[in-house]
């Protein structure tokens, strides 16, 4: 459905019926899900929560409340949507039968009438048929490429902000929201710098009391503050040197996997005068001392070893004297309780725990997240290590490809599909900054991993190639449905993000080869 | 009494808002409310106006006592005096809770109003503690405490008259009479 005034044809329609909220298992969605949440109980409005990871769960959940009142459908992508004009055409302009009314005219004329209304029909025909070309080329860019939208938490974010019921907890979720699209990848560096900019308005239009002295908010309220932090993941509730070796940024540049890379790590701390003993210990025990200009010396001693990137522009929250969190701590606290393999009860309660977690109130889930969130970052690192070191990643030719083996530690973490794309990237990231062969700097990458060992199948993502100005365009989800098609092979497209799909294990070999003759 | 049921009560006091939404005079039971302006000042009982701040409706204008400078004088008159002094509202600690804990981002100073209660509140359970040891010690029959809030008299009403209970069975157990009791309450 293509809407233009979000208030008008959505917010105040729905918000007088009972409403149906689907929502997809991304920590944007979810955030999108806490505004609209919290729009909800505002005005009162009953409304019935089912999430839903794939297009089959999205039918099913549709059909079974098939008889309750409107639907809304809550999207991790929300792709860029062309104009409405552009695809459908309103049937006002069809040719009209004109014969009938020249009945009282002299043949003369009606013959004129009639030599202007061909030109007039043939126009028209080739107006419409030039139309009709247009709009298939537009649909068939707009189907190639799979590529990520405003993030949805910032629509929500929008749609409150339009109505003035904006509050400081929405806009974190926003914050959240976008943050997440930059971990995954999914957006560019300058929408990403220009969706900061549009937020940043906001956060100072909430936060300015906190710098007015005489009438400062209670130390309880919530704060966001804009910062330009270190991109460390998890470096305030680490030890510091944990955070260097588990971000993909940092250990792709100093190839911490070798043992030479190891050997810079420890030049680099000892360039900016940081003791091993401080820097091994829990962040928050460390030094003053050393913690007060870390980021400025962090970023000089970076620019030397090559990591120009080092500081990123972010946003921290703070509440109560203890509790500080950075955007992307939340992100990957919650992309990890959300894919948690340890069962505990219904399907749902994963993503329950997970859209908890972004309240306030729920600071032990939020703990708990975190804590999982350095068990999967190290997974993540060990496994993209030692795929590097035993040259795992293999040239396909159009693309490289990377396939898990049962026996690997750690390889149930990665039968989840977030999971999976974070160590794809992280994969082609430390893989491009250790090869040296020019041409496979440029290749998009494949990655497979067993998912359900009983069941015989393997989840296969594939990911655009690592380069500087990429748009992350990918053209994965097209790619795999023909070469599925062409080998009639028993694959799953369940996944919202189309390049992500599940694969019977022995379909795997003729699906790949396939795939490469469909790619070169 | 449960201090549930004392908040409770506490919520019926009127409070000050200023709502963002338009309505006309509610009838309810306990009486009516509104007419309710955008902008404009308005009446309320504490549980309105707490669920219209959650649901982002109005703004909470604290009451005049809960002001950093006149709490100080409270807290100071009451560490002088050896009994108790009148305190601004019957429920203010409630109150108190109450507003922080829903609305401290319409309440200047939040933090350090929390503090001063809380010292105020200390000094006077600290004097009624004072005052019930020694009630208790010199068997007194009978005690008049002025200018107490329900929530203090709560917080010793019950324990203080069940442990007297207690201690009079005891004390009549202890001098003999001609028919034997038995040991059972």
């Amino acid at each position: 459905m293509f809407i233009s005034d979000c208030r008008r044809e959505f917010y105040d329609v729905i918000v007088s019926q009972r409403v149906l909220l689907l929502v997809a298992s991304d920590v944007d969605a979810l955030c999108a899900c806490k505004i609209l949440q919290a729009l909800f109980q505002c005005d009162h409005v009953q409304y019935t929560l089912v999430p839903v990871s794939g297009w089959q769960e999205l039918e099913t959940a549709f059909l079974e409340h098939k008889d309750q009142v409107k639907l809304l459908v809550k999207q991790d992508d929300d792709l860029d949507v062309p104009t409405y004009d552009d695809i459908f055409r309103d049937e006002e302009d069809e040719e009209e039968d004109s014969e009938n009314e020249s009945d009282g005219l002299e043949p003369s004329e009606k013959r004129r009438r009639f030599e202007e209304d061909v030109i007039e029909r043939t126009m028209k025909r080739r107006q419409r048929r030039e139309w009709e070309a247009r709009r298939r080329e537009i649909l068939f860019d707009y189907e190639q490429y799979e590529y990520h939208g405003t993030s949805s938490a910032m629509v929500m974010f929008d749609l409150a902000w339009i109505m003035s019921k904006d509050l400081n907890d929405m806009l974190w979720w926003a914050i959240v929201g976008l943050t997440d699209q930059w971990v995954q990848d999914k957006i560019t560096q300058m929408k990403y710098v220009t969706d900061i900019g549009i937020l940043q308005r906001h956060v100072s239009r909430h936060n300015h009391r906190n710098e007015d002295e005489e009438n400062s908010l209670s130390i309880d309220c919530m704060r966001i503050a804009f910062e330009y932090d270190l991109r460390l993941a998890l470096y305030q509730h680490w030890s510091l040197y944990e955070s260097l070796c588990n971000t993909s940024y940092t250990s792709a540049s100093l190839k911490l996997w070798s043992v030479q890379g190891q050997k810079r790590l420890q030049e680099f701390l000892a360039d900016m005068g940081l003791p091993l003993r401080q820097v091994k210990q829990k962040f928050n025990s460390m030094d003053m001392s050393l913690k007060e200009n870390l980021r400025e010396m962090i970023e000089e001693s970076a620019n030397k070893f090559g990591m120009k990137d080092l500081r990123i522009q972010t946003f921290s929250i703070h509440f109560g004297f203890k509790n500080k969190f950075s955007a992307s701590d939340i992100v990957y606290a919650t992309v990890s309780l959300m894919e948690n393999i340890e069962k505990e009860g219904p399907e749902t309660t994963n993503f329950i725990k997970a859209l908890d977690s972004l309240s306030r109130g729920n600071l032990d889930k939020l703990h708990q997240g975190l804590d999982l969130a350095k068990k999967q970052l190290r997974a993540i690192q060990q496994t993209v290590a030692s795929c590097i070191c035993t040259n795992l990643v293999i040239s396909q030719g159009p693309f490289l490809y990377c396939s898990l083996m049962e026996g690997t530690p750690d390889v149930k973490l990665f039968s989840k599909p977030v999971s999976l794309c974070l160590l794809s990237k992280y994969l082609l990231k430390s893989f491009v900054c250790s090869t040296k062969n020019k041409r496979c700097k440029l290749l998009p990458l494949v990655m497979a991993a067993p998912m359900d060992v009983e069941r015989g199948t393997v989840i296969m993502v594939g990911i655009p190639p690592e380069t500087e100005s990429s748009d992350k365009k990918n053209f994965f989800g097209r790619a795999f449905e023909k070469a599925a098609d062409s080998t009639n092979s028993r694959t799953l497209h369940n996944h919202f993000d189309m390049s992500i799909i599940e694969l019977k294990t022995e379909d795997r070999s003729k699906f790949l080869d396939a795939l490469i003759s469909l790619l070169s | 009494m449960e201090p549930a049921e004392a908040e409770f009560l506490a919520e019926k006091e009127l409070v000050t808002i200023v709502p963002n939404f338009s309505l006309d005079r509610i009838h309810l039971i306990g009486g009516d409310l509104g007419p309710f302006n955008p902008g404009l000042p308005v009446e309320v009982p504490v549980w309105l106006a707490i669920n219209l701040k959650q649901r982002q409706k109005c703004r909470l204008i604290p009451p005049e006592w809960m002001d950093v400078e006149k709490l100080e004088e409270i807290r100071d008159q009451e560490r002088k005096e050896d009994t108790f002094t009148p305190m601004p509202s019957p429920y203010y600690m409630e109150l108190t809770k109450l507003l922080l804990n829903y609305a401290s981002d319409n309440i200047p100073k939040a933090d350090e109003i929390r503090t001063l209660v809380k010292e105020t509140w200390d000094t006077r359970i600290a004097k009624l503690r004072l005052s019930a040891d020694s009630f208790v010690r010199q068997q007194e029959a009978h005690a008049k405490l002025d200018n107490l809030t329900l929530m203090e008299i709560n917080t010793t009403g019950t324990f203080l008259t069940q442990a007297l209970d207690h201690m009079y069975k005891l004390r009549t157990n202890l001098q003999p009479s001609e028919s034997a009791h038995s040991q059972d309450f």
